[in-house]
């Protein structure tokens, strides 16, 4: 399976998936950390958290299958959402938390 | 290192844009961009178009960049 499959697996066979720096409770990275704040803000707990910091061929495999140079980067159903700034922008406006209402972690 | 101007330059370079700033301290930057090329243009899309003006530099000099991005209408709507 190349990186690009894997990577395919990983956001089609789950419903968020967020690639960062660190890990939610241990972000490395004051972006990542950001990012999984507003999911945890939104209520989205549990989710597919990818450490691209351990993950070298993936930090540069995600770079490419969604064209985008930067992590963190989140997807939901499949789809990129976005970076940092842009799960800021969301989280602001609400949109964020509209689009993963029916992802909320129950309880 | 990259300065805020080189980053400013860099984006006028490959995007018509008609107002850019840039803020950093050579390893975050910030920048607001107002482009007509967004018109129409998702933020994935706004930010993608960006990215690939700035081309490789993403992956190499330029560590972190936060991006505002603004059609004209937008900026007037958000500073009128």
């Amino acid at each position: 399976m190349s990186i690009q499959d894997t990577i395919r697996a990983q956001v089609t066979g789950n419903p968020v998936v967020l690639y960062m720096k660190g890990t939610p409770q241990f972000p490395q990275c004051g972006f990542s950390a950001a990012a999984a704040q507003v999911l945890k803000a939104c209520g989205v707990t549990q989710y597919l958290s990818v450490n691209v910091l351990e993950n070298p061929e993936i930090r540069d495999g995600i770079k490419q299958y969604g064209n985008w140079p930067t992590i963190p980067q989140l997807y939901v159903n499949g789809k990129l959402v976005g970076g940092a700034d842009i799960l800021r922008e969301m989280y602001a406006s609400g949109e964020l938390a509209r689009l993963l209402d029916p992802l909320k972690t129950p309880g | 290192m990259v300065s805020a101007e080189d980053i400013r330059r860099y984006i006028a370079e490959g995007l018509q844009c008609d107002s850019i700033e840039v803020e950093g301290d050579g390893h975050h930057f910030e920048a607001v961009i107002v482009s007509g090329e967004f018109s129409g243009k998702s933020r994935i899309e706004r930010h993608q178009r960006v990215y690939s003006a700035l081309g490789d530099r993403m992956a190499g000099e330029i560590h972190a960049l936060s991006m505002r991005t603004l059609t004209p209408e937008e900026w007037r709507e958000a500073h009128g």
